[in-house]
């Protein structure tokens, strides 16, 4: 069963993620009608589109089976597929961080890190991410009643809170910002390094590779301060790293670097972004979340499933197999649909209700498995200890205009939220 | 009573606490959960906990 065209090209188009409804649409299309069928947009190989809540996490569960490095591990055309892999010696990857590794150098690069993102480990960190928060949140009060939170706050906080982890100086934000919008928002016209629509394939693909060369560059020269003087922070963490003795691949320890650096804030600064227009929109749940702060944890996951702001993975099968009574051919290209999986009427009551008590909400927006968001912690504290330093100072809180959301089908959200508030 | 964490995704089962919602009693021993149980968070298998200690 081959889905329609016009649902098949919606799905990859950065557009339909913009407008919202248009790929909510195509989503409840595809779990109602074909959950898992194969699409055949113009100019993308065919790929497996994975709707279903079960059946994401029926494939991210097996990360022997559906390999994240295989092929591309985010759709592209078919054009930029092929000149990535011209570029990279065949490789089909532009960038080679635990997203495109499987195991066991999955494990390996993983377990570098792993312990730094833990729980027990992250909560040295709280008093000073509040701080951080607070500092944010007294610029906003100084803005006087408007502002645009997306652009003001929500993209700058948990920017400013990965670079201090990472041990990027406050002074190359603004440049790391801008490079992570680059890369994310390639098919923006607004945020990427060209400038315009992207009409030519390989002139925006050549534009991204720029953007990694430029953070390659920048965090080339981090590797080595720090390994003649390691400090206490993850630039250090990875550039004295050692897997079986030997310093880590270096073309890996540089996509670490970009990954951290990217996806370390720009999904947090969505959902925040998200967030906050949701309540903006729902005065009645902003007043319950304000009465009542023990809310604020499942408003928070709530914030998580609404926004979604990692749209897909892709995964390659490694052998022949099954997922929802679909045979699967080894090599198949898969794509799984994350706000699918978190609009799906099978195990959210009211999918498209933005519900601050949702209970339970066992959304996939981390994903799941060995590939489970390695931040989610981490982008869990931030966002906690924002709405709970936010939250008891406005006292309201209205859209002053329409939000925006960015083109893009990989990690994207809002790119505007104008507002008008009050402050206590 | 022990506590158990997962490596993949910091999931932490307390044994004091059981996982009612998955069947699992409270007061249930790491030991007493049967070998193909899953991380109810990310899926990793019992193996792959690592013991830890409380605070």
């Amino acid at each position: 069963m081959t889905i329609p065209q016009e649902i098949a090209d919606t799905i990859v188009d950065p557009k339909a993620y913009a407008d919202g409804k248009r790929i909510d649409d195509a989503f409840s299309f595809l779990r109602k009608e074909m959950p898992l069928a194969q699409a055949t947009p113009a100019d993308y190989d065919p790929f497996w589109v994975v709707t279903k809540h079960a059946d994401i996490l029926e494939v991210e569960r097996q990360n022997d089976l559906f390999h994240n490095g295989d092929r591309a591990a985010t759709l592209v055309p078919r054009e930029v597929d092929q000149k990535v892999r011209e570029m990279m010696g065949g490789s089909p990857h532009l960038v080679r961080s635990l997203v495109q590794m499987d195991n066991p150098d999955h494990m390996a690069y993983r377990r570098i890190t792993q312990g730094a993102f833990l729980p027990q480990n992250l909560r040295k960190l709280e008093d000073r991410i509040r701080e951080i928060a607070r500092g944010f949140i007294d610029r906003m009060a100084a803005k006087g009643d408007t502002c645009d939170f997306a652009r003001d706050v929500a993209f700058l906080y948990p920017l400013h809170v990965i670079m201090e982890v990472l041990g990027v100086p406050e002074v190359d934000e603004p440049r790391m910002l801008k490079l992570t919008q680059e890369l994310f928002g390639s098919a923006d016209p607004e945020l990427n390094r060209l400038g315009a629509e992207v009409k030519d394939p390989a002139a925006g693909l050549a534009a991204v590779a720029e953007t990694v060369g430029e953070f390659i560059t920048y965090f080339n020269e981090m590797t080595e301060d720090r390994r003649r003087k390691p400090r206490e922070d993850l630039a250090s963490l990875i550039a004295n790293a050692t897997i079986d003795g030997q310093p880590l691949d270096h073309f890996a320890a540089m996509s670490y670097y970009i990954i951290a650096a990217t996806a370390g804030h720009d999904t947090t600064s969505n959902t925040t972004a998200g967030g906050l227009w949701a309540i903006a929109e729902r005065p009645d749940q902003f007043r319950r979340l304000k009465a009542d702060p023990s809310l604020i944890p499942s408003f928070l996951e709530e914030t998580i499933r609404w926004v979604t702001p990692v749209k897909h993975f892709m995964r390659t099968a490694t052998a022949d197999a099954e997922v929802h009574g679909q045979k699967i051919a080894k090599g198949d290209w898969m794509m799984l649909c994350y706000p699918s999986g978190n609009r799906d009427e099978d195990v959210f009551a009211d999918p498209f209700e933005f519900k601050i008590d949702r209970s339970p909400n066992k959304h996939v927006a981390f994903g799941y498995g060995a590939h489970v968001c390695l931040g989610q912690h981490l982008g869990r504290m931030e966002m906690r200890v924002l709405w709970e330093e936010l939250l008891p100072r406005l006292e309201s809180v209205e859209l002053n205009g329409t939000p925006k959301l960015m083109q893009a089908n990989f990690v994207c959200g809002p790119k505007s939220v104008p507002i008008r508030f009050k402050m206590h | 009573m022990k506590t158990w964490q997962c490596r993949t995704c910091g999931f932490i089962y307390f044994e004091a606490e059981g996982l009612p919602e998955e069947g699992i009693p409270a007061g249930t021993k790491w030991e007493e959960i049967p070998d193909d149980w899953i991380c109810p968070m990310c899926g990793t298998p019992k193996a792959d906990f690592d013991m830890i200690e409380l605070d």
